[in-house]
């Protein structure tokens, strides 16, 4: 990141968390006007919903863009090869022209957070993957996959230290795991690489060195590793061998080893990982611990629900619900019977979370989810020939 | 749960006490939470008994579904009824009194209780009436008393998320399928469900616009006017791909977007301005599109008129000051 917009991150960083204080009325209004005033911020921001629609057209210009300068100049140039040639370098250009534009953007224009540079860094990073993708040589799917992973893994971890977007490095990391499975033993390096750079990224999310985006950036590249070391252990994935048909890019029944040894060790492992991982959550209060132990507790319930019929489906589903309200209500109550309703620090308290968003997203889940199905409206046919059909007089064929 | 160790804000905090900004009694907790030595999990309890809740009701589905014959329609009919009382007798017994305000939650529960009872409730209702048809060839008339009575509870309760589960209720009862907008369900469909659903739309502004002026629960008004104008919007969006009739549809989307647009522009509603903006786009790109030559006039006009909209959604972001 430049060093300018280092330090509009680390001064974001202040001034949001004095908002939320001020939202939760830990603050009044002149204390955050003082802070603020304290700890200035040069950056050209929008709100969400700005950001969003900014975000869309953009995305949706850059790519007309593109669309309309290959209809008009491109198209037809010579042979299907030619025309497909022309299309990878057009694409890398047009990349990198839209860097040029992200950079021009973050720097001269110092927009952080604005919609439209996030817009042109993503639709340049496509570019130029897409482009790039096209040299690779002819050989074996497999390794044309793996060298592919490799070039996203490249381009988007450069785009994430650069401008310092968490999600780029998340896929980067992503990327890289994929490329790792076309390795021999690819499953075996989903589990000992996110072991081995887990203590790094957890000190590197610590540092006080390094910006708010870029320890935001080793969050997400352990969340994402975390997954891939579920994946790799997981019951599921070890009987239809997930990983390794990722790696050789097709899709083969069949487990991947007739080792009832390790069988037993991935049945063994799919109940644990979860559980260390919470564990983990528990001990050091990391959120990534916390919500990669949370998903994978729940899919390795729906894991044993699918292999071992201990009851009916109703019966799984309620007695959890029951069981889950329960201890979330025990859990409660247990947090806030500690000294200032805290223990082994934590609380059930909200300390300056934007609760409106939650409450928003809960509006949200409820409409799509849990909305009845509509009655079913028959409009009377309109008349258009064609010789008779049955169903006329009101009659269906239902009955 | 605070999302990491915050070190730019615990370097802060103490230099804000020292300059006289920040109470130096409030910084001891402000450090410990930003250092990641207290940590909220009440967004996480919260999600958790969401969740909690979807599986019981889920489950409640598929007992229902599967076990119809084996335990019969009685039983089945007194135990969802029973279970419904139970919830709704916690919940009468812990809520606050009523009021027209805004009521806090007397616990973390009590949002996530309030909405089980309404499901069970609302799923023996549906049960009674699919097994012993009180209503016979009116059932559908079932969803409006479940609609007004998941209301009366979201009224009484002060619930949010209960008062949306009834709008989307009454949109059901006039064959409308709230969770299904935007997924391209409503396309081809009967030219009465796209006017029913219009129709619902209007219907849910008027009473969010009502309930705000007559500062009667005044905070429900978003939830009534974001689903009734989503409804007027999809349901002329839906009219888009008419063959004979199109034309009808993209002018009225383009004229309730434009003034759904610049209504929110001038009262600062964000994302009503967002839905006018897109309605807008959609129906005006539908007109130019007719004309012919999609490919090099389509790509012409998504290129300059997204560039347009965005110099004006800067010049309009300036005026309206969305919070960050």
């Amino acid at each position: 990141m430049r060093a300018d917009a280092t330090q509009a991150d680390r001064n974001a960083a202040v001034r949001s968390a004095a908002r939320s204080w001020h939202k939760a009325g830990a603050i009044d209004e002149a204390t955050l006007a003082a802070i603020e005033k304290t700890v200035p911020y040069d950056r050209v921001r929008v709100g969400p919903v700005f950001r969003v629609l900014l975000f869309c057209f953009t995305v949706f210009a850059a790519n007309a863009f593109f669309g309309f300068l290959w209809l008009l100049f491109f198209q037809h140039v010579g042979s299907e090869q030619t025309e497909q040639t022309a299309l990878a370098v057009a694409a890398m250009v047009y990349g990198a022209a839209l860097v040029l534009l992200t950079e021009f953007q973050i720097g001269t224009l110092k927009r952080s957070q604005g919609g439209t540079e996030a817009a042109t860094s993503f639709v340049a990073l496509g570019a130029l993957i897409a482009g790039l993708a096209w040299w690779v040589p002819d050989q074996p799917v497999s390794e044309m996959a793996a060298l592919v992973f490799v070039i996203s893994a490249v381009v988007l971890f450069g785009a994430a230290w650069r401008w310092g977007y968490p999600i780029y490095a998340g896929l980067a990391a992503a990327a890289l795991l994929g490329a790792v499975a076309c390795l021999p033993f690819g499953r075996v390096l989903w589990i000992v690489l996110p072991l081995l750079a887990a203590p790094l990224l957890l000190r590197l999310a610590d540092s006080e060195r390094l910006p708010p985006a870029h320890r935001d950036s080793c969050n997400a590249v352990l969340i994402v590793g975390l997954v891939g070391l579920y994946v790799a252990v997981h019951y599921g994935s070890f009987e239809i061998s997930l990983v390794e048909d990722i790696g050789a890019f097709t899709w083969r029944s069949g487990p991947a080893s007739s080792s009832d040894l390790l069988r037993w060790l991935s049945a063994a492992a799919t109940a644990l990982v979860p559980a260390v991982l919470l564990a983990i959550a528990v001990r050091t209060r990391r959120y990534p611990f916390l919500i990669v132990g949370l998903g994978t507790a729940v899919a390795s319930l729906i894991t044993l629900r699918y292999y071992v019929h201990l009851a009916p489906l109703w019966a799984v589903l309620t007695v959890s619900g029951i069981a889950l309200v329960a201890a979330v209500l025990a859990l409660r109550r247990y947090l806030d019977s500690g000294p200032d309703k805290e223990r082994a620090g934590f609380t059930a308290e909200p300390l300056f979370e934007d609760l409106a968003r939650q409450r928003l997203l809960e509006i949200g889940a409820t409409v799509a989810a849990l909305s009845p199905e509509a009655k079913t409206i028959r409009e009377e046919p309109r008349f258009s020939g064609g010789g008779g059909e049955f169903g006329g007089g009101g009659s269906t064929a239902e009955f | 749960m605070a999302v990491s160790v915050n070190p730019d804000v615990a370097d802060a905090i103490p230099k804000l006490v020292e300059d006289g900004i920040l109470p130096p009694q409030l910084a001891p907790r402000l450090l410990r939470v930003a250092r990641g030595e207290l940590v909220s999990v009440h967004g996480e309890l919260r999600a958790l008994l969401y969740a909690g809740v979807l599986m019981i009701t889920g489950g409640v589905g598929v007992l229902v579904k599967e076990n119809l014959d084996r335990i019969g329609p009685a039983v089945i009919a007194v135990a969802l009824g029973l279970a419904a009382a139970a919830v709704f007798a916690w919940v009468v017994r812990v809520a606050p009194p009523f009021s027209w305000r805004e009521v806090p939650s007397p616990n973390l529960a009590f949002d996530y209780m309030l909405l089980l009872g309404v499901l069970l409730a609302a799923a023996d209702l549906a049960y009674i009436e699919v097994k012993l048809t009180p209503l016979g060839a009116n059932w559908p008339w079932h969803l409006l008393v479940v609609s007004l009575l998941t209301g009366l509870a979201a009224f009484r309760f002060d619930s949010r998320v209960v008062f949306s589960l009834a709008l989307s209720t009454f949109a059901a009862w006039r064959g409308v399928a709230v969770s299904h907008l935007g997924t391209g369900i409503w396309s081809g469909e009967a030219n009465a469900v796209r006017w029913n659903g219009i129709a619902c739309g209007v219907l849910f502004v008027v009473l969010g616009l009502a309930l705000k002026k007559g500062g009667r629960k005044a905070h429900f008004e978003p939830v009534a006017v974001h689903l009734g104008w989503l409804l007027i919007l999809a349901g002329l969006a839906s009219g888009l791909g008419e063959s004979g009739r199109w034309a009808i549809y993209a002018a009225g989307l383009l004229v309730c977007g434009v003034a759904l647009a610049v209504g929110a522009y001038r009262y600062r509603r964000f994302p009503l301005f967002a839905f006018g903006v897109i309605g807008g786009y959609a129906a005006l790109s539908r007109m130019i599109v007719a004309i012919g030559d999609v490919e090099v006039l389509g790509c012409f006009w998504f290129f300059f008129t997204a560039l347009l909209l965005i110099f004006g959604l800067i010049a309009a972001q300036r005026r309206m000051r969305e919070p960050l």
